[in-house]
């Protein structure tokens, strides 16, 4: 008996944690104490230095010192009160005008609003609350497919969760060691494909059945010019201009022959804003008259986010902030925006802060039970069976990959991202780097795979927040008079299946080309931000009991738990 | 007896009540400061280790706090698959079994082993090792104080579960919460837009 415990102690705390967490006990506090009962059996056994214990606290205090997982607040928070500030709503009203005379136009306004609102800090619930809201009434109203337009929000929604800044991205560098600044780079472009693959099935679905994504009709498009004219060749003249200053002063201001991309691609952009912002000005308070009406509104309900994303993204990846301090200028922004809007109420301010702080203390707890387990679970080599179990898959890195995908895919059905995170990827990261997987690209791959649980029937959060606000029964339309009918919840499920196959098959492309993630991340900028703090670069210890981590022996600890992770350092 | 342990629930209860709410605010603190650190740093090209530890000291106390807070209004996340499916006698008897089980041990084992370190570092008056780095026994008070906390709210769930299973009080996990952020940002979306009002089921 004693020597089947001794040997197996690894597979039997696997089993116990999954018993343990199906109970429905809180996650956090089920894992810590899994850890130590299995502490103390181990302990008992003599597998494990009963020194083991001492090192609990310090493992508690490296989740505390840890500078990454701060931005986890700051960007709920921002998200919190952006998502009241009426942005989103200013932006579906607008660029659904703007794309509302086209077919399937509508759908592509919510991808793109979509992925807009994704890049200032995304948060799904909201996203696909406003879109139900907003958008979907007068999807329904002009004849939508109910399927398709909710599939299409549902969708755009969980965009949030991969284009950066996302908590699912900063979360992952954290567990898998990288810099979070890396994480963003490498997650652009896949993100960025993603909603361009939702985009062309949306085209797809204009020109092969109309019906299901008709035009606006003229009597629904407000923004008119006096003359009837729709006034979007205003609108391509103000972009043309505004990219041509883009480039303008790429060429001016970058003219060697291999520019820093991120900053060479950040500054020109917000050139190329500026110079459009200014013309809308100007035309606006002079009343020049030279571009029209949705040409000079399109612009301003652009600017907010733009601007956002800039103070947030810009600046990361310009070096002048931490994703840290990006998303506390982020959060600063927001509420900037907000009081200036006049949308910030002491009620939101303290709803935001109390939703924030539950947030941050569940998810960091999760953390804190997870790192308990995994003192003991490492301390019994449960790092080096899993590990074991995982290099002997057949198939190398394809196999690898493959088999941890579908396990994710499954895991996600009953693990949140957050769970998901902090005990599993743990465990794949060390596999993956034996390898030879690059983790970036590991990672961005799962952030994908994690996004679909997010749409998947009949758990997903995305569907469960749209079922909550599309119409549970027929109503009266109060523009058309029409009756129209309810959506139903097979309807919302079924909508979702085509967006979880484009899902797989992002899954798949991040695998067959890789450089879709590596190819983001720039030559390394040799700007250190952060030269003013002493750094001990050394990885946490995570593989051995770390006995000189001990209270009091090693009061310097801190630093060296402090993970490498400064976005400019390693930009 | 079980009227005076719902006494000592309810002044728990109200204890970490008022600490979520004063302790929530230092969220905004933390948002202003790490932002200031930034601009002062690239418009003045000044940093002070002081100010980059103030960051993390005020999200500890944030999620260590809050922990009892959060506790107390069943935040902490849990997998329901299993137990979604189950009455609500049968919840509160996996509360019982979490608590005492779960809970308890794990936070008493690490208050328990966290105190001496803080002692350690009051003693010697330790200091961060980074340069102009704040004095450390604060951070290192916050871990047991923050686990005393939770245990305390675990204590008074435990009575919570106890006496609704004894039929003296409603079911503590259905008390309303109100409004989500969800909802709020839904019901303004709405106020907003009439049309959509009748949609409401």
């Amino acid at each position: 008996m004693t020597a089947f415990l001794i040997q197996n102690m690894a597979p039997l705390m696997f089993a116990s944690l999954i018993v343990v967490m199906l109970i429905g006990y809180p996650v956090a506090f089920a894992l810590a104490a899994t850890g130590i009962f299995f502490g103390l059996v181990g302990v008992e056994l003599g597998l494990l230095s009963p020194a083991l214990f001492q090192a609990l606290p310090q493992r508690v205090w490296a989740v505390m010192s840890n500078d990454t997982l701060l931005a986890v607040p700051f960007f709920t928070f921002m998200g919190l009160i952006l998502e009241r500030s009426g942005m989103a709503e200013d932006l579906l009203d607008t660029v659904g005008q703007l794309f509302g005379p086209l077919r399937g136009g509508l759908a592509f306004a919510v991808i793109f609003v979509g992925a807009l609102l994704a890049a200032t800090t995304g948060v799904v619930a909201a996203s696909v609350i406003s879109m139900g809201l907003i958008s979907l009434p007068i999807m329904l109203r002009y004849g939508y497919d109910r399927r398709f337009a909710s599939g299409v929000i549902s969708a755009s929604g969980t965009l949030a969760q991969i284009i950066p800044p996302s908590l699912v991205l900063i979360v992952m560098a954290d567990q898998l060691g990288k810099s979070v600044g890396d994480m963003y780079a490498g997650a652009f472009v896949p993100g960025l494909t993603l909603a361009g693959l939702y985009a062309i099935y949306a085209g797809g679905i204009a020109v092969f059945k109309p019906a299901w994504a008709p035009a606006l009709p003229l009597e629904a498009r407000t923004f008119r010019e006096p003359s009837g004219s729709s006034g979007t060749p205003s609108l391509i003249v103000l972009v043309i201009i505004a990219v041509m200053a883009s480039v303008a002063f790429a060429q001016y201001h970058y003219p060697q022959a291999d520019p820093p991309i991120d900053e060479l691609l950040v500054l020109s952009t917000a050139v190329g804003v500026g110079v459009a912002f200014a013309a809308s000005v100007a035309n606006h308070f002079f009343k020049l008259g030279l571009l029209s009406r949705i040409a000079e509104r399109v612009t301003f309900v652009l600017i907010p986010p733009l601007a956002l994303i800039f103070l947030v993204l810009g600046t990361i990846f310009l070096g002048v902030a931490t994703p840290t301090e990006g998303g506390a200028m982020g959060a600063s922004g927001a509420l900037a925006m907000a009081l200036v809007r006049r949308r910030l109420s002491f009620s939101l301010l303290r709803q935001a802060m109390n939703t924030t702080a539950k947030l941050t203390s569940f998810v960091v707890f999760i953390l804190v039970g997870a790192r308990v387990f995994s003192l003991t679970f490492y301390g019994v080599d449960g790092h080096l069976w899993v590990e074991h179990l995982l290099l002997n898959l057949p198939g190398g890195q394809l196999g690898f990959l493959i088999v941890v995908n579908i396990l994710v895919f499954l895991l996600a059905f009953f693990l949140d991202f957050f769970e998901l995170a902090f005990i599993v990827i743990p465990l794949l990261g060390p596999a993956a780097e034996k390898l030879g997987i690059d983790l970036i690209w590991f990672g961005v791959l799962l952030g994908v795979n994690m996004q679909t649980s997010f749409m998947h029937p009949p758990f997903g959060f995305a569907l469960f927040y749209l079922r909550s606000v599309a119409p549970f029964k027929d109503f009266v339309d109060k523009v058309t008079g029409k009756t129209i009918s309810r959506v139903t919840t097979g309807q919302i499920y079924w909508g979702a299946v085509p967006f979880v196959l484009i899902q797989c098959l992002m899954v798949a492309l991040i695998i067959a080309f890789p450089g879709l993630v590596t190819g983001g991340l720039a030559k390394k900028a040799a700007v250190n931000t952060d030269q003013m703090r002493i750094e001990v670069p050394a990885a946490e210890p995570e593989g051995e009991i770390p006995l000189e981590g001990g209270p009091g022996t090693a009061p310097d600890t801190n630093g060296a738990e402090q993970k490498n992770d400064r976005g400019g350092a390693t930009k | 007896m079980l009227k005076l342990c719902l006494g000592v629930s309810r002044a728990i209860d109200s204890l970490n009540e008022h600490v979520g709410r004063l302790t929530y605010w230092l969220i905004l603190a933390a948002v202003l400061i790490s932002a200031g650190n930034a601009i002062v740093r690239y418009t003045l090209n000044m940093s002070s280790n002081a100010w980059l530890e103030i960051q993390w000291y005020l999200f500890s106390f944030v999620f260590l706090f809050c922990a009892g807070y959060t506790l107390l209004h069943n935040q902490h996340v849990r997998i329901d698959v299993i137990s979604g499916q189950l009455s609500s006698r049968a919840r509160a008897w996996i509360d019982i079994f979490g608590t005492v089980f779960f809970l308890m041990p794990m936070a008493i084992v690490i208050m328990w082993l966290s105190w001496p370190v803080f002692l350690d570092a009051y003693r010697s008056n330790e200091v961060s090792t980074n340069a102009g780095g704040l004095t450390v026994w604060p951070g290192r008070l916050m871990l047991p104080v923050g686990f005393f906390l939770l245990i305390l709210q675990g204590l008074s769930e435990l009575i919570k579960r106890v006496a609704f299973l004894r039929g003296m009080i409603p079911d503590p996990t259905e008390k309303d919460e109100g409004p989500t952020a969800e909802e709020l940002l839904a019901e303004e979306l709405r106020k907003e837009r009439g049309e959509a009002a009748e949609v409401k089921p």
